[in-house]
C-alpha cells in the first residue's frame, strides 16, 4: 500500500475510534419532557455520611413521598464530588437525576459543562421567585454566569466555636472581636506539656491543614474580591490576600512554629469523630461551622461550649460578625429523563419552609431560605444563633463559582501552605504568580 | 500436484490452528491496546471535558501540561528522584537481604518467611500501615527515635522525608527481590568460589569478582524492572499523601495531590488529577503519552539486554 | 556459602555464625515489628491510639467486631474475591493457549508478538484509562461494576502469557511430539500432556494474577467508586477512614483484615509463590 494510502487509512480509523468513545455525548437541554404525576422512581446522590444526617436525609424524603406518592426515590450517601462528576459523566441508567454537592467549588464546573440543567425555566414553570426566596450571598454561589444550575440546601456559616470554661480559666471574658486580640487569647489558652517540646493544649490550631481553617474561611474576614471586574485573578491586586496570609503566618510563629504545631497536629483524631482535638481539649478554639458545637455537645464533651464570629482585622472592627458562607447544593443532572419529576423532589428539598426548617433543625445547619430563617419552628440555640447572624451579616461573603471548580482555590490554597511553612520571602510576587497560574487554568477549562 | 497442495494445506491449517491459539490475546491485544491508545493519541490534540464533545485543540494539551501545568515538573523531578534513589536501594537492600539469607544456617526458612511476608502486605494496606507507624505525632516509630535521642523527622507530612519514608516501605517489602537474587546467587557455581579461596581471594574479593560478574543479569533486570515500576508508582504515594493530609475521600474539602508539597507525586497521579478530578481528559491523554513514551524506552532497553527476557531462542 | 568450604578455625566460624545470624536477627525485626505495631494499635482505645503508647492498656478486641461490622466491609469483601476469584479463572484460561502457541508453535511473526506481549505486560493501565473508561462507561454502560476490570482478562493477560511462555519453554519438544505421534491433536496435546506438566507454572500464575486483583487500587478507583456496592478491600480500606471517620485504632485492625487472607494463603502456597517470582526474573 502507498504511504499516503496507509496514512489515509490511519485517519479514518483514528475518527472512526473518536466517534466511538464520545457516541454517547449528546446528551443535554430540552428533555424536560416527562410527566411529573406519572410513576417515577428518582436516584438521588448526596455527600452526608454520618449516621445522624442520613437518617435526616431519610426522613426528609420520606415526607416528600407522601406528598407525592407516584415518586420513589431511591438514596446513596456518601458521595464526593469526585464521583459525582465522573457518574455524570458516564451517564447511563445508574447515573443520578438529582444530586447535592457539598462544595460549592464545584459548581462553576457543573454549571460550565452543562452537568447539571439550569433551574431557571423550572423555577419561572412553578411561579417562584428565586430572589424573593434565597439569600443573595447563596444565589452568588449556585449560579455561573446566569445559568442557575444549584439551588441552595441548607448554608454553612464559619465562625468560632471556644471551649468557654478554658476562657474563664484563663480570665478570658469575652470572644475576640479583632485578629490582634485574637492572637493575644490564642497565646494565652496555649500550654505546654509535660516534656515542654510539645502542647497539652493550643489556643487554635492556625495552620491551613487545621481541619476547617483554609484560607478561603479566613480571607473572609478581611472582604476580598477573588476576581476583578474582567474575570481575572484579583489575589495580587487587592491587599486583602497577603494582609491575610501575613497575618497568619505571624499566627502560627507566635503559637510555637509550623513544625512544632504540625507535629501536634498529627495527634489529632478525625475531624467527624468523637476524638476531634476540640472535643478532646487539645486545641481551645476552633475554627468550624455551625455544626460544631452540637456536635461536641453530642460527644458529651465535659466543659461548656460557646460560639462568635471570626474575630476581624484590627481597622474593620466595624464589620465584625461576617462570616466565610458556603453550603450544600442541589441540582437535576442534565442527563436525566426524569427532570420534571426531579425538579419536585429539589423544589420540596430546598424551597419548602417546613422542610428546609426540619431538615437545618436535624442537622444543625443553617436554614437557606429568607422564610426558614424566620420561621418560628426554627431551633435556635444561644450557639447556633451566631451562624445565623453570620448567615444574615450583610459583609458575609462567599467564593465565586468558576469555570475550572475549585482548582483557583486549590492553587490559592497550595500557595497559602507555601507562605506559613515560611517557604516564600515575597508574598506580593507570589500572589502575581499564583494569579496567573488560575488565569490560564481558568482559560484552560472554558 | 498433491504433494504441495497438502503441504499447502497443511501450513494453512497450521496458521488457522496458531491464530486459533492467539485469538484471546489478538482480540484483547487490539481492544485494550491498539484502540485505547490510538484513541488517547488522538484526546491529546482536543479539548475535551466528557460532556461536550471534544474539539481539536492543536497543541493547546501539550504546550499545557508542558509549560503551564504545575504538578507536572514536580512530578518528574519525583519520577528521578524515586528512580537514583528509591530503586537503588531497593536493589542494593534486596541484594544484601538475599546474600544474608544464603548465609544463614539455622532457621533459614523461618528468616526467609519473615523477610518475605511484607512483600505479600496489599499495597494500600501497607501504607496505611506506614503512614501511622510514622506519624510524627503519635507513631511508634518517632516514639522510639525520641526514647533513644534521635532527631525524628515529620516523614509523611514534610516534603523533604516524604520520599525517604516511601523508600522504607519499599524497602520493608523487598520480598520479591530478595528471592529473586537468592535464587541467582545459588546458582553460582560453587567451584569457582572454591577456587578463589585456594588463591587466597578474602570475602570482599570473592564477592566482587566472582559472586557480581554471575548475577550481574539479575541485578540489571531488577533495575530496570525497578524503574519501570517507580515510573508506575501510584497507589503508594497517593494514599500516603491522602491519609497524611488528614483527607481521605472525605467531605467538604478537596484532596492536595502530592502532600507534602507535591513531593509525592508521580505521573499516574496526574493522569487521575487531570482526567477524573479535573475532568480536562485532553491534557490527561497527553500525560498518558509521557508515562507511555518513557515505560516503552525503558522496555526497550531491557529487552536489548544479552539473552534478553525473552531468552535465546526467542 | 563460602563460609561452608575452605579450612577455618572453629572460633572463626562462630563468629561468622553470631555475626550473620545477629544480622538476621536485626533484619527481622525490620520485617516484623512494623505488624507487631500494628497488632498492637488495633487492640488500643479510641483515645489511646492517639497517644504515643505503645501497648495497650485495655484489649480492645472489639474493635475487630466493628470493623467486621462496619456497613459495606463484607460488600468489600465479596467483591475482592469476586474479582480476584473470576478474574484468575479467566486470565489462566485464556493466557494458557496464547502462552502454549508462543512458546511451541512456529510461526511468522511469532518475535514480534512476543515483543508486543512484553510492551503490554510493561504497559501502565493509566496510559489507556480514559479512552478505555469513556468505552466502559458509555458505551456498555457498566461504570459502577467490576466487569470493566474482570472481563479484560478473558483476553489473555501479557504477565501471565509472558510468565506461561517461560515455563512452557521448560518442557521438552519431545513430550510433545511423542503425544503428537500417539494421534492427539493439540488442543488434545495441550490438554493431556502440557497442561499437566505445566501445574507449576499455571500455579504461579494463578497466584499472581489473584494478588494482583486483590492488590488492585487504581482500577477500582476509576471503575468502582461511583458505587460503594461495588467497592473492593483495597479501595474501601483507602477510604475507610475517612468515610468512617474512624481513628488508628479500628483503621488498623481494618488493615490487619485486608491483610490477614493474603498471609494465610502465601503459608498454603509458598512453593509456587516463591517458584513464579523466580520465573520472572531467572529463567530469562
Amino acid at each position: 500500500m502507498p504511504r499516503t494510502g496507509r496514512l489515509t487509512t490511519a485517519t479514518a480509523l483514528l475518527a472512526a475510534m473518536s466517534a466511538l468513545a464520545t457516541a454517547c455525548t449528546g446528551q443535554g437541554a430540552g428533555t424536560a419532557s416527562d410527566d411529573p404525576k406519572a410513576d417515577v422512581t428518582l436516584t438521588f446522590w448526596h455527600g452526608w455520611s454520618a449516621p445522624s444526617e442520613t437518617k435526616a436525609i431519610e426522613d426528609n424524603i420520606a415526607r416528600f413521598e407522601k406528598a407525592h406518592p407516584n415518586i420513589k426515590v431511591e438514596v446513596t450517601g456518601n458521595m464526593t464530588d469526585d464521583k459525582i462528576n465522573q457518574a455524570l459523566r458516564a451517564g447511563g441508567d445508574k447515573a443520578p437525576d438529582v444530586v447535592s454537592s457539598f462544595t460549592t467549588d464545584s459548581v462553576g464546573k457543573f454549571c460550565n459543562s452543562r452537568a447539571f440543567a439550569d433551574l431557571n425555566p423550572f423555577l419561572e414553570k412553578s411561579g417562584v421567585d428565586k430572589a424573593k426566596v434565597f439569600p443573595r450571598t447563596l444565589l452568588e454561589y449556585t449560579e455561573f454566569n446566569g445559568n442557575q444550575c444549584t439551588l441552595p440546601l441548607l448554608n454553612d456559616a464559619y465562625g468560632l466555636v471556644y471551649n468557654k470554661t478554658a476562657f474563664d480559666a484563663a480570665g478570658i471574658t469575652e470572644a475576640p472581636r479583632t485578629w490582634s486580640r485574637f492572637v493575644e487569647v490564642a497565646r494565652k489558652l496555649t500550654t505546654a506539656d509535660a516534656s515542654g517540646d510539645s502542647y497539652e493544649r493550643v489556643g487554635l490550631m492556625p495552620t491551613f491543614h487545621g481541619y476547617e481553617t483554609t484560607p478561603m474561611r479566613l480571607a473572609a474576614q478581611w472582604s476580598p474580591t477573588y476576581f476583578a471586574a474582567d474575570g481575572s485573578s484579583n489575589l495580587a491586586r487587592d491587599p486583602a490576600f497577603a494582609k491575610m496570609l501575613t497575618a497568619q503566618k505571624d499566627l502560627v510563629a507566635a503559637l510555637g512554629g509550623y513544625e512544632k504545631l504540625e507535629r501536634f497536629r498529627n495527634t489529632f483524631g478525625d475531624e467527624w469523630s468523637a476524638e476531634h482535638p476540640f472535643h478532646t481539649g487539645k486545641v481551645a478554639m476552633q475554627i468550624d461551622g455551625e455544626w460544631r458545637a452540637p456536635m461536641a455537645k453530642e460527644a458529651g464533651v465535659g466543659f461548656e461550649i460557646a460560639t462568635a464570629p471570626l474575630p476581624v482585622p484590627d481597622d474593620q472592627a466595624g464589620d465584625y460578625g461576617k462570616g466565610y458562607l458556603s453550603g450544600t447544593v442541589m441540582g437535576i443532572a442534565s442527563g436525566s429523563r426524569k427532570q420534571n419529576a426531579a425538579w419536585e423532589l429539589v423544589k420540596y428539598m430546598t424551597t419548602d419552609t417546613e422542610a428546609v426548617v426540619a431538615f437545618a433543625n436535624a442537622i444543625h445547619n443553617v436554614p437557606s431560605t429568607l422564610a426558614a430563617l424566620e420561621s418560628p419552628a426554627l431551633r435556635v440555640t444561644p450557639e447556633s444563633k451566631t451562624f445565623l447572624d453570620i448567615a444574615r451579616h450583610p459583609k458575609s461573603s462567599t467564593t465565586p463559582a468558576k469555570a475550572d471548580g475549585g482548582t483557583y482555590q486549590l492553587t490559592f490554597t497550595d500557595f497559602a501552605y507555601a507562605v506559613e511553612k515560611g517557604d516564600v520571602a515575597d508574598i506580593p510576587a507570589g500572589l502575581a504568580r499564583t494569579d496567573r497560574q488560575i488565569d490560564t487554568d481558568i482559560a484552560k477549562a472554558k | 500436484m498433491t504433494g504441495s497442495r497438502t503441504l499447502r494445506t497443511k501450513r494453512r491449517r497450521g496458521a488457522l490452528r496458531t491464530a486459533a491459539f492467539m485469538s484471546p490475546w489478538l482480540i484483547g491485544f487490539s481492544v485494550f491496546f491498539v484502540y485505547p491508545l490510538l484513541s488517547t493519541l488522538y484526546f491529546s490534540f482536543t479539548r475535551y471535558d466528557g460532556f461536550r464533545q471534544p474539539v481539536p485543540s492543536g497543541l493547546d494539551n501539550w504546550s499545557y501540561v508542558f509549560t503551564d501545568y504545575p504538578l507536572f515538573w514536580p512530578a518528574m523531578r519525583n519520577t528521578l528522584w524515586l528512580v537514583l534513589v528509591m530503586v537503588t536501594c531497593r536493589v542494593v537492600f534486596g541484594l544484601g537481604v538475599g546474600l544474608l539469607i544464603t548465609k544463614i544456617k539455622t532457621g533459614a526458612g523461618i528468616f526467609r518467611t519473615l523477610f518475605y511476608l511484607p512483600y505479600l502486605a496489599p499495597p494500600v494496606a501497607a501504607t496505611l500501615a506506614f503512614v501511622f507507624l510514622l506519624n510524627p505525632g503519635t507513631g511508634p516509630v518517632n516514639t522510639l527515635l525520641d526514647a533513644v535521642g534521635l532527631p525524628a523527622p515529620g516523614w509523611f507530612t514534610d516534603a523533604d522525608w516524604s520520599k525517604p519514608a516511601l523508600t522504607a516501605l519499599a524497602l520493608w517489602g523487598v520480598g520479591d527481590l530478595m528471592v529473586i537474587f537468592m535464587a541467582a546467587l545459588l546458582d553460582v557455581p560453587k567451584e569457582q568460589y572454591e577456587a578463589a579461596e585456594l588463591d587466597g581471594a578474602g570475602p570482599w574479593a570473592r564477592f566482587r569478582h566472582i559472586t557480581l560478574p554471575n548475577i550481574a543479569p539479575i541485578v540489571m533486570f531488577a533495575v530496570v524492572t525497578g524503574v519501570i515500576q517507580a515510573m508506575q508508582y501510584y497507589a503508594q504515594p497517593l494514599v500516603a499523601g491522602k491519609v497524611a493530609a488528614g483527607v481521605i475521600g472525605g467531605s467538604g474539602q478537596q484532596f492536595e495531590p502530592g502532600y507534602p508539597d507535591k513531593s509525592t507525586l508521580t505521573l499516574p497521579q496526574l493522569v487521575h488529577n487531570l482526567g477524573f478530578q479535573r475532568f480536562d481528559y485532553g491534557a490527561a491523554c497527553v500525560v498518558a503519552l509521557v508515562l507511555f513514551a518513557l515505560s516503552m524506552a525503558f522496555t526497550a532497553l531491557l529487552m536489548r539486554r544479552r539473552g534478553g527476557l525473552i531468552g535465546a531462542d526467542g | 556459602m563460602s563460609s561452608a568450604h575452605g579450612p577455618r578455625r572453629p572460633s572463626s566460624a562462630a563468629l561468622h555464625w553470631i555475626g550473620v545470624h545477629a544480622l538476621g536477627v536485626a533484619a527481622a525485626l525490620f520485617f516484623v515489628l512494623p505488624f507487631v505495631f500494628l497488632l498492637l494499635t488495633s487492640l488500643m482505645g479510641d483515645r489511646q491510639a492517639l497517644t504515643r503508647d505503645l501497648w495497650p492498656d485495655t484489649w480492645e478486641w472489639d474493635n475487630y467486631t466493628k470493623v467486621w461490622h462496619t456497613p459495606g466491609f463484607l460488600t468489600w469483601w465479596r467483591n475482592t474475591l469476586l474479582y480476584a476469584g473470576l478474574g484468575t479463572l479467566l486470565t489462566v484460561v485464556s493466557s494458557v493457549p496464547v502462552a502454549y502457541a508462543l512458546a511451541k508453535f512456529r510461526f511468522r511473526g511469532r518475535r514480534l508478538s512476543l515483543l508486543l506481549v512484553i510492551a503490554m505486560m510493561m504497559l501502565p493501565p493509566q496510559v489507556v484509562v480514559i479512552p478505555m473508561y469513556l468505552f466502559w462507561a458509555r458505551q456498555l454502560d457498566l461504570s459502577g461494576t467490576l466487569w470493566p476490570l474482570i472481563v479484560p482478562m478473558a483476553f489473555g493477560d501479557a504477565f501471565s502469557i509472558f510468565l506461561l511462555r517461560q515455563f512452557l519453554l521448560t518442557i521438552p519438544d519431545e513430550y510433545l511430539d511423542a503425544a503428537r505421534v500417539d494421534g492427539c491433536g493439540e488442543v488434545r496435546t495441550l490438554l493431556r500432556v502440557v497442561l499437566p506438566m505445566a501445574r507449576p507454572g499455571i500455579a504461579a500464575v494463578a497466584l499472581f494474577q489473584f494478588f494482583c486483583a486483590w492488590n488492585d487500587y487504581f482500577g477500582p478507583q476509576i471503575y468502582a467508586s461511583d458505587n460503594p456496592a461495588a467497592w473492593t478491600l483495597s479501595y474501601g480500606l483507602e477510604s475507610f477512614k475517612g468515610a468512617h471517620h474512624t481513628n488508628w485504632n479500628l483503621t488498623m485492625a481494618a488493615t490487619v483484615l485486608v491483610m490477614a487472607p493474603v498471609i494465610v494463603l502465601f503459608f498454603f502456597a509458598q512453593k509456587a509463590f516463591v517458584e513464579g517470582v523466580t520465573l520472572t526474573g531467572v529463567k530469562g
